[in-house]
């Protein structure tokens, strides 16, 4: 029933919206909540429970509210106490068959007393093979609603943030902090888990809402506080990295601020503890706070008749409101009084409750006030380990660094004038050592000319501490009742797992799962440690807690993974790729094109006309510098020091296990200026390896090595025609085979830009041309060559063709033909290995490989069956052993029958041994190891054309 | 049949109609009468020259800038320092040979020192308004308070995964950026700045000279 206006309700009554729950229409103001438009239209049924579908209702009224999980549209576990209505909700209750009123999974209360806990690890262990069944089974006792198998909606968003203080919780001693750290001159990030600041003042006296009417005027009239609001401090990791999920943004569902406070301020307030006893879990048997909250905040009448079992000031405060709103206060039991409940009766809600001397009342509400809990979290993370004070009944904070500092009901108790006195003490002191560790910061920030700013001097800690009062210990009665709502786990089951043997609270959370449901302990575990206390005849002290642990609320894979941020890298010709169909081929982050529609034909244009490759991803580096022979020399076991201006020579790198690394070409540009190429997939390495030699073992080399990958936009130009299409572009260069013979390089003017490196090498195996212009005139240049060529019979070819032709060539590929293990002598590479060098990287390793001749051999192998191609790592097999693998396999469109490279042991590495390689399906092909690693021109006449 | 003139393109895709400028093709500027309040510049046009030399060198003597900092040190060049021993100098479209002979000319004989053009191997980007540091917390952990990166701050971080050379450069007192990544990454980047720009308001905008 909705009451008559509340001074401090939260819903608009001009703003009426209409929702969907368990199929039917219900009518909301904006502000509601699910649970309170329910409970304002009479529902007081909302969920069914975990394990024995116990019909559960309004227990907290706000985000921890275990009873209040639905679903939402096609989002689960939604906590209905705080998420609001919206317009055309459609909400319904999870984890019901077939309906909420009647739900076939209550028969598991008629086998309750087998279902304690570890039931289903004694269970369903054997047999074995009857698992899939049991999980069958046991899935439509899952609870969790249901996820939709579609992507999330929404705009799921990460940032990062520098504060200077920021406080976790926005209630009145929040605020208070907020206020006084942010006049103290610190940025302050103020963080509430609510829709609204201002904590229990919300659901306050006319007193309460007054202060609250001025803090919040403080907060708003401080620029230096961002309010954050629906949002948690979900985490503290080292140096106050804090984790703060942030809801309610427009046009952004969730984000998750990584921010790096340098002070925290924990102010979460308390947390209004059950009380277990016989049926504490009944609609109807609510919490002060939550009573307060429906009839305060949503102006909801929870009940028409009701007992108030009270400990603490709440308690009182919350019989105060049921009666001015008009509900029947039956009786006031006092726990300062020695009162009790004991049970709590009816069937699917409740009807009537049982005083501890036996009294017995009808009624439709319960209201319990037993007590706190702290909700020390954040502080545990940061190394604390809270102290139980007995005479308050709750845990303290102990021991803080520096970085984090505690107040408000956390921290004690007192008047609300205290508390904000208190808290504006701590956000002082917050913002003075925030000052300090920001002067630290300031003092390595790199200014124009020096600066002796002083580093600020820390203030004072003197903090008069709040009060502590004393306050009933009361957290079982005589009966047993539920410790966790969420995971249905009583005190009669922490009982028997303490008889099992799991007397530790660790082992005790873990067998039971208590505290180990959707409010994360924060309702139960101060209960669960009393239960088992008790049952252990040992004090609170002694059994300690469970441990904290980040999250402390829940969090979205959404927010977690937030926007996608997947770098990727194009040549300067993608577009022209893009525009033709390519089909692209991602190689690392680069996208490239693997080919135009038909490799085979692309194979056969360049061997027979000219075609255009994009090799912009190359590695590219500027070596300059009068030392920069010696480092090339260092790094490549072959040698560099007689290389010629205008001349370019292949290179072959090893890391220090003799292991090839990576290859490429050099050119000589000038006599101290080279320009070095690396794989693509090897450039970043090369560069780490190269700076390693530079900086670690050869600082007195005067050389600088530079990346330019992509300064160039890399173009090789490959076939018999490719001579008489740069002739047609190139100025101010002899391209003639006299003039420009194989492996030289030149610089240029190629269709009019200037500045275009050309090489002649040719890993394709033809006459080729290898173009580095500069990038911004990359797709020019391409385009130019394209359009002068159309009478050439020019085509673009891709990775795949590429591929191809080395392979007929017998070029290998570092890392295909190579492994992990593959030592340059095993790559055929022992005409480019100079051990004679004085040093070079992996000669130790190489040298003992030469005298040794049980390593494996890279050949070429000509399979006898001309139309089967033997897949890449085939096994190749010798007398019932594995010999080796295919390294390179492909069908030669040039030679019309398949080739291949392989790793063979060295006894069959000789030309003419036949050997066997083991095809899918354990098919045998066999293979005859050919005299080169090239299939076609083993000579090279074509390439030095 | 003459061929077309050579005109040099940004990795980052034009937006609507172009033109050309200093021999670029760049986006035609679609600024409004006031203004926009947050604009991301596509500033591929403008001169890139990396220098390399010892810190305690002539090059450092002549450029005056040190680590971690960027200043206006030759006349109407920006001169970084995102990492030691290296600047970047940043000038008007055209200009990297002169700029590069001029510092060539002050270096004494036998002082190692590296001098490249490298305009056409560098996204570079200019991000300008209030809500810049908004736009660039969503993809940067650094701190960008003018506290510890007042304006002619230059450091070498990482811009939505991405190796980035970022520089606080304001312009008439209000909060600019200048960022530059490696060129391949250009679409990509200036993709990530708009996307995190979205709920900003952010507008690409065309080069206009002189653009430094």
């Amino acid at each position: 029933m909705r009451l008559s206006l509340r001074p401090g309700e939260v819903i608009d009554r001009s703003r009426p919206l209409r929702f969907t729950w368990n199929g039917h229409d219900y009518p909301a103001f904006l502000g509601d909540t699910i649970s309170s438009a329910l409970a304002a239209s009479g529902e007081r049924v909302m969920s069914r429970s975990f394990k024995y579908s116990r019909p559960r209702g309004v227990l907290t009224a706000d985000s921890l509210d275990p009873g209040c999980i639905v679903q939402v549209g096609d989002e689960p576990n939604v906590r209905a106490s705080h998420r609001r209505v919206e317009d055309g909700m459609i909400a319904s209750p999870q984890n019901v068959w077939p309906s909420l009123r009647f739900d076939v999974k209550v028969a598991n209360r008629a086998v309750s007393r087998f279902l304690s806990a570890g039931f289903y690890y004694k269970t369903f262990m054997k047999p074995q093979r009857l698992w899939p069944a049991y999980e069958a089974v046991l899935k439509r006792f899952a609870s969790g609603g249901v996820i939709s198998n579609r992507p999330a909606a929404g705009y799921f968003d990460k940032r990062y943030a520098h504060p200077d203080v920021v406080v976790a919780g926005g209630g009145p001693a929040g605020m208070s902090a907020a206020v006084a750290a942010a006049e103290a001159g610190a940025q302050v990030m103020l963080v509430e888990s609510e829709h609204e600041l201002g904590g229990h003042l919300r659901w306050g006296g006319a007193h309460e809402l007054s202060v609250l009417a001025e803090l919040k005027a403080a907060v708003s009239a401080t620029n230096s506080i961002e309010v954050l609001i629906d949002s948690v401090v979900a985490g503290r990791y080292d140096g106050n990295f804090l984790a703060i999920l942030q809801r309610s943004l427009p046009g952004v569902t969730e984000r998750l601020i990584k921010a790096r406070a340098k002070t925290l301020i924990v102010a979460p307030g308390l947390i209004e503890r059950p009380y277990v006893f016989a049926g504490n879990d009944l609609p109807g048997v609510m919490l002060s706070g939550a009573a307060r909250r429906l009839i305060n905040l949503w102006a909801v009448k929870p009940g028409t008749r009701a007992v108030v079992f009270t400990a603490n000031s709440s308690g009182d405060a919350a019989a105060q409101d049921l009666e001015g709103a008009g509900v029947e206060v039956c009786c006031v039991e006092d726990a300062r009084r020695g009162g009790d409940v004991v049970r709590a009766s009816g069937s699917a809600t409740l009807q009537s409750v049982e005083c501890g001397d036996g009294r017995t009342y009808q009624c439709d509400l319960l209201v319990t006030a037993t007590g706190w809990t702290a909700p020390t979290s954040l502080l545990n993370m940061a190394g604390d380990k809270p102290t139980y004070d007995e005479r308050a009944a709750r845990f303290f904070p102990c021991s803080l660094p520096e970085d984090v500092l505690a107040t408000g009901g956390i921290t004690g108790d007192g008047s609300l004038e205290q508390i904000l006195e208190h808290a504006a003490h701590t956000g002082r002191l917050a913002a003075g050592r925030a000052n300090v560790a920001g002067g630290r910061l300031r003092k390595g920030v790199p200014h124009a000319a020096p600066t002796d700013s002083p580093v600020a001097e820390e203030q004072s800690n003197a903090i008069t501490a709040l009060p502590v009062d004393a306050h009933v210990a009361l957290f079982r009665g005589r009966t047993h009742g539920f410790v966790d709502f969420s995971e249905d786990v009583s005190s009669k089951e922490l009982e028997a797992a303490v008889a099992e043997g799991y007397s530790s609270i660790e082992l005790a959370k873990r067998y039971t799962t208590a505290t180990m449901g959707s409010a994360q302990g924060k309702l139960e575990v101060v209960n669960a440690v009393a239960v088992v206390a008790a049952a252990t005849e040992s004090t609170i002290t002694e059994t300690g807690t469970t441990v904290w642990r980040p999250p402390y609320a829940p969090i979205t894979l959404g927010a977690l993974a937030g926007r996608t941020l997947e770098p990727v890298r194009y040549s300067p010709m993608q577009s022209w790729h893009e525009a033709r169909g390519a089909t692209p081929l991602v190689a690392g982050a680069w996208i490239r094109p693997d080919h135009y529609g038909n490799p085979t034909a692309e194979v056969r244009n360049v061997r027979s006309n000219v075609g255009l490759i994009d090799v912009t991803p190359l590695g590219k580096f500027d070596l300059r510098g009068p030392d920069a022979a010696k480092l090339l020399s260092q790094l490549y076991v072959n040698k560099w020091a007689k290389l010629a201006v205008g001349s370019v020579r292949y290179g072959v790198m090893c890391a220090e296990d003799g292991v090839v690394l990576d290859d490429g070409v050099t050119g000589r540009l000038s006599d101290d200026n080279y320009l070095m190429t690396a794989t693509s997939s090897g450039a970043d390495t090369l560069l780490e390896w190269a700076e390693s030699w530079l900086q670690t073992e050869h600082p007195e080399w005067r050389v600088h090595i530079t990346p330019m990958t992509s300064d160039f936009a890399s173009i090789n130009v490959a076939g018999p025609k490719s001579r008489t299409l740069l002739e047609r572009l190139v100025e101010n260069v002899d391209l003639s085979a006299e003039a420009f013979p194989y492996m030289r390089v030149r610089r240029g003017r190629v269709a009019g830009v200037e500045d275009c490196l050309m090489w002649r090498i040719g890993f394709t195996g033809e006459l080729s041309f290898e173009l580095h212009v500069p990038s911004s005139y990359g797709l020019h240049v391409w385009e130019s060559l394209m359009e002068q060529g159309a009478d050439l019979g020019i085509a673009p070819f891709g990775i795949e063709a590429q591929r191809i032709l080395r392979l007929e060539k017998g070029h290998l590929i570092v890392g295909q033909d190579t492994d992990g293990l593959t030592r340059a002598y095993s790559a055929e590479l022992d005409w480019a290995i100079k051990l004679d060098k004085e040093d070079f990287s992996g000669k130790p390793e190489l040298s003992w490989q030469a005298e040794r001749s049980d390593w494996p051999k890279l050949v070429g192998l000509r399979p006898e069956d001309v139309t089967v191609v033997p897949p890449e790592a085939s096994q190749i097999v010798h007398d019932g052993a594995i010999a080796g693998r295919i390294t390179s396999s492909r069908m030669s469109p040039t030679l019309g029958r398949p080739i291949c490279l392989g790793l063979v042991a060295p006894h069959l590495a000789e030309p003419g041994t036949e050997l066997s390689i083991v095809l899918p399906a354990g098919v045998r092909a066999r293979a005859v190891v050919t005299e080169h690693l090239a299939h076609f021109d083993p000579e090279g006449q074509r390439l030095r054309g | 049949m003459a061929r077309p003139a050579a005109v040099a393109r940004s990795p980052i895709p034009a937006f609507g109609s172009t033109d050309v400028v200093a021999g670029w093709e760049v986006s035609q500027t679609s600024r409004t009468s006031q203004g926009a309040t947050l604009e991301l510049i596509d500033c591929m046009p403008l001169t890139k020259v990396l220098v390399r030399g010892a810190a305690s060198g002539a090059v450092a003597d002549l450029l005056k800038t040190p680590f971690g900092r960027a200043s206006r040190t030759l006349s109407g060049v920006l001169t970084t320092a995102c990492r030691p021993e290296e600047w970047t100098l940043y000038a008007v479209p055209g200009s990297a040979p002169r700029l590069i002979d001029k510092v060539t000319k002050r270096v004494p004989a036998g002082e190692l020192v590296t001098l490249l053009d490298i305009t056409h191997g560098r996204t570079l980007v200019r991000l300008t308004g209030s809500r810049g540091p908004d736009v660039l917390c969503k993809l940067c952990g650094i701190d960008l308070s003018d506290a510890v990166t007042p304006t002619g701050a230059a450091l070498r971080t990482s811009v939505a995964r991405l190796t980035v050379e970022l520089v606080r450069d304001d312009r008439n007192g209000v909060c600019s950026y200048l960022m530059s990544c490696d060129r391949s990454y250009g679409d990509y980047f200036f993709g990530a700045l708009l996307d995190a720009g979205t709920e900003f308001a952010i507008e690409p905008q065309g080069f206009v000279l002189p653009g430094i």
